[in-house]
């Protein structure tokens, strides 16, 4: 339905993307072959349990792995930021549909490959992302504000000086202030009667900018909060703040780690409508983490299922839960309890995730599936369409190169 | 509660404290003996010594002697010193100047250099720096200061000749004013660059000694610290934000690292002023810790029991502050609870 509305323009595609761990008992193929496409203005939803590679899978949008023990092993995240309307050059018409931004013109970047300073560049101005507690993801020791303002401050100092009414041409010791690139004895300079009147309406301007951000989350009295620090909020109230900052400069992809773990239910309904309605006028992507099947079958327009490092199977939402066909995709919403589940035990998928250190060239649900046969064992699957928007990595779909061909017809274990 | 109340409610208990530590002093020095060895001499009969005793109210019970050593203090009288052959009011300020010229400059190094060190090393986990710099605090938290001072003076006083011992020059001395008594800010009132290069370079091997093993607690302290620092979630949460890594560590990391640090500078504090006594006598420094030192060793009560109700009242005031800068650092704590 997105497609036909974008023209299916792809924001970010993933292409065979490993990360590998070094550990003491060997290299940990944390996240082993994956690829998918993110379209623009979509959201994807990627599931899967704790430790199958979805975080890590998230994080490597902004290359922010702890490089070692993190290995970046091979393939690309390609990534194509907006570009400002041509039509309306970032006012926002008919044809960005108000945005001032389109997607298109291909000129993809693979974000594994740039250097530092460009992905610094694109970093919480074209994919921002939102952590699992903001509670841990706040700095503890500034107020809020301050934390929302370093976007502005790496990313928007123009802005920030027009709406100061400065020129535009301003330089020195004010520039460098309002681009947070502070050289010793600045701070002497900025106290000097002409700068202290200009540093002042960069504060200002900054601190219009932060309350504006602030209030598109709709939080009572933006401007009061802005001086709070994040032990004086809620959980909801940060998880706000942590949107507000990661929407700042209205990035093209936002990475959701699970963004509602952390909080009660009821303030989950409101975080997601939240997210949903930012979204849908801002035209972001947005790739959600979770673990949350029925979270994740309520918000997102495609789902990816994830498996120790793998995606299983991808397709629309409506396919995927309508149609699994992988057995783990199928174990994974028989473990969902619903209205009609009977009492008594839940179902739940036999064995545990498999040490991901050196996997064999097999299946990787071996020893958990109930349908596994000698093809499964020898044979390595890989995604493969079943129809045009919906992939599985299954010998139950395609057939193996050898052995015998598994299917549910037949529980093997 | 107001920042003012705070320090003034602490300020009222101080007096409180330093009755309770004023007794704790008398009670234990006088455990070591009577201080009236200092007066004697082996030609006395028994009538002058009793003499003597009453004169200074030894004969009276131990409780009236110390209310006559508070009133004493509370009217400037801190007794007389039999070291410096001087009333202990009058010598201790010149001494104390010493002292604190002392401590302050290496305590200075040892925070800044302590705090730098420390953020390098944990920046760089596990490569070269940090291990460098692991050999460098280690050794410096376990090398004795009497060990490695005397080092210090055998190879730069005794065998190359290039750093002088004691305060100051004599001559140079002579030349100027001392009205503060700390020579670096004596040389900078008089406007004379050799008297100030002369106090600088009087104390460089005595505040090295004695600022190495500060320095590398500090840097140890702040290198874990920040270690732990840059795993939490939002130094990535910094990173993806689109700043500067040294944005991230400075501004995000090493401000939080700094609340446990600053604890353990304020405990380094009174590692310092025990270090002076040691590092005062290996480069005949004249301050406090070298008269403490012969004080002890004969029997000078006076000075031994203001130096420690002196001590004990910086240590209150010094923790003081401490308390005020981690709450400044950490919105969390909250004074006066």
């Amino acid at each position: 339905m997105l497609d036909a509305k974008h023209g299916g323009a792809t924001v970010a595609s993933v292409r065979d993307l490993k990360v590998h761990f070094q550990s003491k008992r060997g290299v940990v193929h944390a996240v082993d072959g994956v690829s998918f496409d993110i379209r623009d203005g979509e959201t994807l939803g990627l599931v899967g349990e704790t430790g199958c590679g979805k975080s890590v899978t998230g994080r490597s949008f902004l290359r922010l792995l702890p490089v070692p023990p993190g290995i970046l092993a091979g393939g690309s995240v390609m990534f194509s930021a907006h570009e400002v309307c041509t039509g309306c050059e970032g006012t926002g018409c008919e044809t960005c549909e108000g945005t001032g931004r389109k997607a298109g013109q291909d000129r993809s970047v693979n974000l594994l490959g740039i250097p530092s300073e460009d992905m610094r560049r694109i970093r919480g101005d074209r994919i921002a992302m939102i952590f699992q507690d903001p509670g841990k993801a706040l700095n503890p020791t500034l107020p809020v504000g301050a934390q929302i303002a370093e976007v502005f401050l790496q990313h928007r100092t123009d802005e920030l000086i027009a709406l100061a009414g400065l020129p535009a041409d301003t330089v020195g010791a004010v520039r460098r202030f309002a681009s947070q690139s502070p050289r010793l004895g600045d701070g002497w300079l900025l106290s000097l009667p002409g700068a202290r009147a200009q540093r002042r309406r960069v504060e200002e301007a900054l601190a219009t900018m932060v309350a504006g951000a602030l209030a598109e989350t709709q939080v009572p009295n933006p401007a009061k909060l802005m001086a709070r620090y994040p032990h004086e909020l809620s959980g909801g109230m940060r998880q706000r703040v942590m949107i507000a900052q990661a929407l700042a400069c209205n990035p093209d992809l936002l990475i959701a780690d699970e963004p509602t773990t952390a909080l009660d239910v009821t303030v989950e309904a409101r975080i997601l409508e939240l997210i949903r309605n930012l979204q849908q006028r801002r035209k972001t992507s947005v790739l959600y983490i979770s673990h949350d099947l029925s979270l994740v079958r309520r918000i997102s327009d495609r789902v990816a299922v994830m498996y120790a490092g793998r995606i299983v199977e991808i397709g629309t939402t409506t396919e995927v839960f309508a149609n699994p066909r992988h057995p783990y995709t199928r174990g994974l919403m028989a473990a969902v309890p619903g209205a009609d589940t009977p009492r008594g035990r839940l179902a739940a998928i036999r064995g545990t995730v498999p040490e991901l250190v050196d996997p064999p060239a097999a299946c990787r649900f071996c020893g958990r599936c109930p349908y596994e046969t000698s093809a499964c064992r020898n044979n390595d699957p890989f995604l493969e369409a079943i129809t045009p928007s919906h992939l599985v990595a299954c010998f139950i779909d395609h057939p193996a190169p050898s052995g015998e061909r598994p299917n549910y017809g037949r529980v093997t274990a | 509660m107001h920042l003012r109340d705070y320090i003034l409610r602490r300020l009222m208990v101080l007096p409180v404290l330093v009755i309770g530590v004023s007794i704790v002093v008398f009670t234990l020095t006088r455990v070591g003996g009577s201080p009236i060895g200092i007066y004697l001499s082996h030609e006395m009969t028994p009538d002058e010594v009793a003499e003597i005793e009453a004169r200074f109210n030894l004969d009276k019970p131990v409780w009236v002697q110390y209310i006559y050593w508070i009133r004493g203090i509370a009217m400037g009288d801190f007794g007389w010193s039999g070291v410096a052959a001087a009333p202990v009011a009058d010598v201790f300020p010149l001494k104390l100047a010493a002292t604190m010229e002392l401590a302050f400059a290496s305590g200075l190094v040892a925070l800044f250099l302590g705090i730098a060190l420390g953020t390098y090393a944990g920046a760089r986990r596990n490569r070269l720096p940090d291990h460098v710099t692991r050999i460098v605090a280690v050794s410096g938290a376990s090398l004795p200061q009497f060990w490695f001072g005397i080092l210090l003076l055998i190879i730069f006083w005794a065998e190359i000749g290039i750093a002088p011992i004691g305060r100051s020059d004599a001559t140079i001395f002579a030349s100027i004013a001392h009205p503060t008594g700390l020579y670096t800010v004596d040389a900078i009132l008089a406007g004379s660059p050799s008297a100030f290069w002369d106090a600088i370079w009087h104390l460089v091997l005595p505040s090295v000694t004695l600022g190495y093993g500060a320095t590398a607690i500090i840097a140890r302290m702040m290198r874990s610290a920040l270690v732990e620092e840059l795993q939490q979630d939002y130094v990535d949460a910094a990173r993806a934000k689109g700043l500067a890594e040294r944005i991230v560590l400075k501004r995000h990391a090493r401000r939080n690292a700094l609340v446990p640090t600053v604890t353990v500078i304020g405990l380094t504090f009174g590692f310092l002023l025990q270090g002076t006594i040691t590092v005062e006598i290996i480069f005949r420094w004249p301050g406090l810790g070298r008269w403490m030192a012969d004080s002890v060793l004969r029997g000078d009560q006076a000075t031994l029991m203001t130096y420690v109700l002196f001590t004990s009242v910086l240590f209150l005031v010094v923790n003081l502050i401490v308390d005020l800068v981690y709450a400044n650092l950490d919105r969390r704590v909250t004074l006066g609870k």
